[in-house]
């Protein structure tokens, strides 16, 4: 039989009764008001040695979610409902074959006994949600699809209780299974072969973050770590983590460049930017900039021409000059004035500011 | 901010399995999004940090053309070499929008997918916006909208579009790229957003999982004789009240071709074939100018806070003719 086009997110999931032990019958997925993650794979039940472990941590992560799963595979039908314990529900010879090969065909999947297998998560509403084919994990399916599992569980119980009309229970049950499905199964994907051990701190091949994480980087020369909920910008992680209060929270909404801090020599704006996604990056603040008590010429400019005078922005001001320099693209005082538009500073003390770079460009 | 699911997938395939999970929304430099989360305007189930994708370079294309990676920063653009020399409407547009920090940051395809500045759009406290709850209606309407559309809008919306890069590109014919679960299609830029009709909440083509993998810019025969001009409340880091790129292809005082965008009067960045078709064949005056000027605002629908627009764009345009012609009164 020719293989089928595979089926894409947002299909209706098709319905197939597979044939089983004295007429009985299996429909695929089970009818029923509950989230379901099929699986098609080449392998048979986990008998009570071996495959013990997986499956207890299948079942837990199960009842956590309230989805049910059902495995078809040619060496046996099984299906896993939150509450009860695994049902075989056909073991060879008793699964039909024919009935077996019409479902994968309808999913538009290759034969199993090439190896892999495939994962959809189906709605309530018999709508694909998310599709999935694996080509090499043969004899590791189960540790993945429980690691798969406890992902999503993990996603499920750090979302807070769905509060607003557009989520609801089930929306978020099967938000969550889907983001961990996919999750585990590209980080498998992407782990094979396993990558070397980074050298440096950074991200992976594939990273997430569900709930708080660890990121390192590096701030002010030396690296640091943060424990971190992946909302967290990195103007909050520097003033409110590691105490590096210098860079300043002005409009928070990247208006005002009070927050301005260079991340691998670029000038930012911090409060805009999530401390997950620079981890591994070179991070300098206000508090980086001296040399001991010997100060960045720009800092010793603005001291020398009076560039502030609150003192609220100039932090953010000074790192702004500094990659301004580097920058090389201003050289007029008109040129400085528009270079250095994203920092405001309510007192006014633009003119000085201007003065402050221009005694440091030429100084540089 | 509301929470969510952080992931930054390492390759092309497992980003496009990420992206296409409902409730995802991808990551760029996060100007945009990161800020409309905070203001709860947006709350994405999951964050897709595609910056690891390598969709990071400018190449010159086989044609004369240039093929800009969705990933290239705004900054990068602007000053590259060959942007400057062959696209100087597109970095002259790209230096007028912002400020050098969230240039630094900002994406290409993050500038594409840019979200309207309406201050109504902007408060989830305000119960009426067709845009983020449709059928809520538009408090800009009766409300305060100087800033507002006076070209495209309809009864649902009158949201300006806030980039300057898009109406640079729309001069320059952009054709946007992207690549999702069916596979890979091509989107020149004037399709590439919608008019809001009575679906503001529907902004570009963009479908669900489908990820800008890059731009194509053809080879432009405007380099020569070609403006930006924006016109702002303060010299700079403002969004434009109006602005106008243009580009002309001339034969001594004759104009040969013309491409006529405005920005900071549409409800998406507005290629003007009116404009164009009142320059072809004329001569490089400022007589024919103003008459462009009209064309191109001759379909405006202004209200009475935003009516000093239609004057404004009006004198935007003819000042960027000039300038890009070398010929003013």
């Amino acid at each position: 039989m020719p293989k089928a086009q595979p089926l894409v997110v947002g299909s209706p999931a098709p319905c197939i009764d597979i044939g089983g032990r004295a007429g009985s019958v299996l429909s695929l997925p089970p009818r029923g008001a509950r989230p379901t993650v099929l699986v098609f794979l080449d392998e048979a039940p986990p008998d009570g040695r071996a495959g013990r472990p997986h499956l207890d941590a299948i079942r837990a992560e199960l009842r956590g979610l309230g989805a049910m799963l059902v495995v078809a595979s040619a060496r046996g039908l099984w299906t896993f409902r939150p509450d009860d314990e695994i049902e075989v529900f056909a073991s060879p010879p008793d699964v039909d074959g024919r009935d077996l090969e019409r479902a994968q065909h309808a999913y538009g999947i290759a034969p199993l006994h090439e190896g892999g297998g495939a994962l959809f998560v189906i709605d309530e509403a018999a709508t694909i949600r998310f599709a999935h084919e694996f080509r090499e994990a043969e004899g590791r399916a189960l540790p993945l699809l429980a690691g798969a599992l406890s992902i999503a569980g993990e996603a499920l119980a750090t979302r807070p209780a769905p509060s607003r009309a557009s989520f609801s229970r089930r929306e978020v049950v099967v938000g969550a299974l889907v983001a961990g499905l996919t999750l585990a199964f590209l980080d498998a994907c992407a782990r094979r072969p396993p990558p070397p051990a980074p050298a440096a701190p950074g991200p992976g091949p594939f990273s997430t973050t569900v709930g708080e994480a660890d990121v390192t980087f590096i701030v002010n020369g030396a690296p640091r770590t943060v424990r971190v909920d992946p909302r967290v910008t990195l103007l909050d992680a520097l003033r409110e983590r590691l105490g590096l209060t210098g860079s300043k929270k002005g409009c928070d909404m990247g208006q005002c460049g009070a927050c301005t801090v260079l991340v691998d020599g670029r000038r930012i704006n911090s409060c805009l930017t999530l401390a997950v996604a620079v981890a591994g990056a070179t991070i300098v603040t206000i508090e980086g900039l001296a040399q001991g008590d010997t100060l960045h010429p720009l800092q010793t400019a603005f001291v020398e021409l009076d560039a502030q005078q609150c003192g609220y922005c100039t932090p953010g001001q000074i790192l702004s000059g500094v990659a301004l320099l580097r920058e090389g693209h201003a050289r007029t005082d008109a040129e400085v004035r528009e270079q250095m538009s994203g920092n405001i500073c309510r007192c006014g003390a633009y003119p000085h500011i201007v003065a402050a770079i221009q005694r440091a460009r030429k100084a540089v | 901010m509301r929470p969510f699911q952080y992931l930054r997938p390492a390759d092309e395939r497992a980003a496009l399995a990420a992206a296409s999970v409902e409730g995802a929304a991808l990551l760029g430099g996060g100007t945009c999004l990161v800020d409309l989360m905070k203001l709860d305007v947006m709350a994405p189930a999951s964050v897709v940090d595609v910056t690891a994708l390598p969709y990071g370079a400018v190449e010159d294309t086989p044609g004369g053309g240039v093929r800009i990676g969705a990933l290239v920063r705004n900054s990068d653009l602007a000053y590259h070499a060959a942007i400057r020399e062959r696209y100087p409407l597109l970095s002259e547009a790209l230096l007028a929008g912002a400020s050098p920090q969230l240039r630094n940051m900002a994406t290409v395809g993050g500038n594409l997918m840019q979200r309207t500045r309406c201050s109504y759009f902007r408060d989830a406290g305000v119960g009426a916006c067709n845009k983020r709850h449709p059928s809520s209606g538009c408090a800009a309407l009766e409300g305060h909208h100087r800033m507002h559309a006076v070209l495209g809008t309809s009864l649902s919306c009158i949201a300006v579009h806030p980039s300057d890069m898009c109406v640079a590109m729309t001069a320059l014919d952009a054709v946007i790229h992207v690549r999702g679960p069916s596979g890979e299609r091509d989107i020149p830029i004037v399709d590439f957003h919608r008019l809001p009709g009575d679906r503001p909440d529907l902004e570009t083509e963009l479908g669900r999982g489908e990820i800008i993998t890059h731009v194509t810019l053809p080879a432009s025969p405007f380099a020569a004789h070609s403006r930006y001009v924006k016109v702002r409340d303060r010299a700079s880091y403002a969004f434009a009240l109006a602005s106008a790129a243009v580009g002309l292809e001339l034969a001594g005082d004759t104009i040969r071709s013309a491409r006529v965008a405005l920005g900071g009067v549409g409800t998406k960045p507005w290629r003007s074939r009116e404009a164009e078709g009142a320059l072809v064949g004329r001569a490089a005056d400022v007589t024919n100018y103003r008459a462009a000027a009209q064309a191109a605002l001759a379909g405006a629908v202004s209200r009475p806070g935003n009516a000093f627009k239609v004057t404004l764009a009006q004198r935007t345009l003819v000042r960027a003719l000039e300038l890009a012609s070398g010929r003013s009164t």
